[in-house]
């Protein structure tokens, strides 16, 4: 008796998880497999899969994947564990994918599961951050520092009528990338707007609070100050901050590093001039057509240049396949982007 | 007493068998909807994928079965990875030597959760909890959070990535550990003394067992494994940094729980919990070869947990209703 009952139990729960996974499976979209033509799977890995950000990667990659037809898996880690990564590669290469498509958090450590893959014959690309260059055959680098660092300072020329008086909000004065994309809008300052002046570059410690502290400062030191330039994500709300309730809004112009949604409402109340960053749904589209012809073999090591479907022509620099120049959201555009 | 221990005795069983025909059930299902999921080499895979956390649940047993709890392994682990990489890199000593040092500092961590918890008489949940944010703390503060460790030679990451007679290396180590553990628990006087501490601490002082000198141990043997699964978890990821092993804890408490062992103390065994961890270990690399999105794994987990619970406890409930059936007959006969 005991034992029938067990069995029935332990047959009913086997029912319930069964449903469950079969009632979901037809919502993957890609479980069943083509047997006539060879079909290439393409598995997509965001560094975490809540993020906006990658929300709006992976919207341009299952665009890229409609038109060409291939079979595309998209998973990325839901809890705080660097391991997690390495196991949904491996996971990938006991499935079988043809080709990985990864985002990678932590560079070493994903970088041992990336050249597995590579060794089971699976290709293997990178974008928005890179592994280490032996452990795939291509980056998508969304954009490089003297592409930001330079369309930062057209901006900010554009916007001041190429001469006057700037500052700059830094995140920290010691991060590598922060001090590369200053080096590169001093660069371009002293070649192309001379007239332009940075007065004071200041750090805000990545917090809007600091950020926004720091611009008070800025407005009461410099009463002919133009613009303000934030090389850090936070530091372009916190200035706005600081203009609006300083009543400058309008004459002392804000742009920086940003995500359209931090930063809709001070766009669109004029404080915020425009934030430049690049086209997140383009990196992941882009990212599926390269992933896809280096599993058909189209895309080879030495190429010059790739076309990704609508989207044209794209620089390749070595193993660097570029999406070329940041893309400024202002008022006109802001509301079309959601991350 | 003895009554008692008989009819736990038999719910245990009862909880195993059914556990295992859920790992056989899982096993089945995904053979036949996933792709390339029964094959050897994902075999290994999942062994690979589930021995840290195999390991801190192996710990985590002996701990529940006291009654205790010990929160602060994921933590620990990620502290003793980060040390790892600091006496290797930074104190320049040579890997053996390190792992022996990284063993002592976890150790020494579980030796701090001992004393606290069996010297101070300071609730395991409350010691544990502080520990927890302490090692992980610690952790990061060496760092900073941004120090990676990484560039270990090849022949440390075969421990954590190749295979040594056709199993994964790391599994060595882990089934010594369930053999030492399963001797540990079920074929020593220490392990009767576990649950004579969990079933009643008091009890068993007066029967004479040295209830603080167990306690320790238990929590000591957690941080050494904790430090073992740290230099495991370095080889297998080939890098180690301050987030190592985050949630870790969580995990391994669920796979104790899943394998039928009382949190209350006193009943579980080390079979229950391989079986506990088998079946999450399974249902995570199944759903990754069904495609299906990864959050499922989460939501099945605390399915299964409370399926296994409920089930095991069914029989009990029935025969209770029964037993309640027969009473007001009695009562009647009474007056």
């Amino acid at each position: 008796m005991r034992k029938t009952l067990l069995l029935l139990l332990a047959v009913a729960v086997a029912a319930i998880s069964g449903c469950n996974q079969s009632s979901k499976a037809p919502s993957g979209g890609n479980v069943t497999p083509t047997p006539a033509a060879r079909q290439i799977t393409i598995a997509f890995l965001p560094k975490s899969k809540g993020n906006a950000y990658f929300v709006s990667c992976a919207k341009g990659a299952q665009k890229a994947d409609d038109e060409l037809g291939d079979r595309l898996i998209i998973d990325g880690p839901t809890d705080p564990d660097p391991a997690r990564h390495n196991e949904i590669v491996e996971n990938w290469i006991t499935l079988g994918v043809d080709v990985i498509a990864a985002s990678c958090e932590n560079k070493e450590g994903i970088s041992t599961a990336l050249r597995k893959a590579e060794a089971k014959g699976i290709k293997v690309v990178t974008y928005d951050a890179d592994a280490l260059p032996d452990a795939r055959s291509f980056f998508v680098n969304q954009a490089t520092p003297q592409g930001i660092g330079f369309a930062l300072m057209d901006e900010a020329a554009r916007l001041c009528g190429t001469n006057g008086e700037f500052a700059v909000i830094t995140g920290s004065l010691t991060a590598e990338n922060q001090t590369e994309w200053r080096k590169f809008v001093e660069e371009r300052r002293a070649a192309a707007y001379p007239d332009m002046k940075c007065v004071a570059v200041e750090a805000c410690d990545d917090l809007k609070d600091k950020a926004q502290s720091e611009t008070t400062a800025l407005l009461s030191t410099y009463p002919d100050l133009k613009l303000i330039l934030s090389t850090t994500s936070l530091g372009v709300p916190g200035a706005a901050e600081a203009i609006k309730q300083a009543g400058k809004t309008g004459t002392v112009k804000n742009i920086g590093l940003g995500l359209p949604n931090e930063n809709k409402r001070y766009v669109h109340d004029g404080v915020t001039q425009g934030v430049i960053l690049w086209k997140t749904a383009d990196l992941g589209y882009l990212t599926v057509y390269a992933a896809d012809a280096l599993a058909k073999g189209a895309l080879k090591p030495g190429d010059k240049t790739f076309k990704a479907g609508s989207l044209g022509e794209f620089e390749i620099q070595g193993d660097n396949i570029m999406l070329g120049k940041p893309f400024t959201f202002n008022q006109d555009n802001i509301d079309q982007f959601d991350f | 007493m003895n009554t008692d221990q008989h009819g736990y005795k038999s719910i245990l069983l009862r909880h195993e068998t059914i556990l295992f025909v859920v790992l056989a059930v899982e096993w089945i299902f995904f053979d036949a909807v996933g792709h390339n999921f029964g094959t050897y080499d994902n075999t290994c895979d999942i062994l690979r994928h589930s021995c840290e956390i195999g390991l801190l649940a192996l710990a985590m047993t002996p701990v529940i079965l006291t009654g205790g709890i010990d929160l602060s392994v994921g933590s620990l682990l990620g502290l003793c990875a980060i040390l790892f990489g600091k006496f290797w890199r930074d104190a320049g000593m040579p890997l053996p030597l390190a792992a022996a040092c990284t063993i002592g500092v976890g150790a020494l961590a579980g030796g701090l959760n001992a004393s606290l918890i069996a010297w101070l008489r300071l609730p395991p949940l409350i010691v544990t909890l502080g520990t927890f944010s302490l090692f992980r703390g610690l952790a990061e503060a060496i760092t900073h959070g941004v120090d990676t460790f990484t560039d270990f030679p090849a022949s440390f990451l075969f421990l954590g990535q190749e295979r040594w007679l056709g199993i994964p290396a790391q599994a060595l180590v882990f089934i010594a550990a369930v053999i030492f553990f399963w001797l540990l628990v079920h074929r020593t006087t220490f392990g009767r003394s576990f649950r004579a501490i969990g079933f009643s601490p008091e009890g068993a002082r007066y029967a004479g067992i040295p209830v603080g000198r167990r306690m320790a141990m238990v929590y000591v043997l957690a941080g050494i494994v904790s430090a073992i699964a740290a230099i495991i978890y370095t080889a297998r990821l080939g890098q180690a940094k301050a987030d190592a092993g985050t949630g870790y804890e969580l995990f391994a408490i669920t796979a104790v729980v899943l394998g039928g062992t009382s949190i209350f103390g006193g009943v579980g065994s080390v079979h229950g919990t391989l079986l506990g961890v088998a079946a999450i270990a399974v249902l995570h690399s199944g759903i990754a070869h069904a495609l299906l999105p990864g959050e499922m794994a989460g939501m099945l987990t605390g399915v299964l947990l409370i399926l296994a619970l409920a089930g095991s406890t069914l029989p009990k409930m029935i025969s209770g209703l029964r037993a309640r059936k027969s009473t007001p007959r009695l009562a009647k006969q009474i007056p």
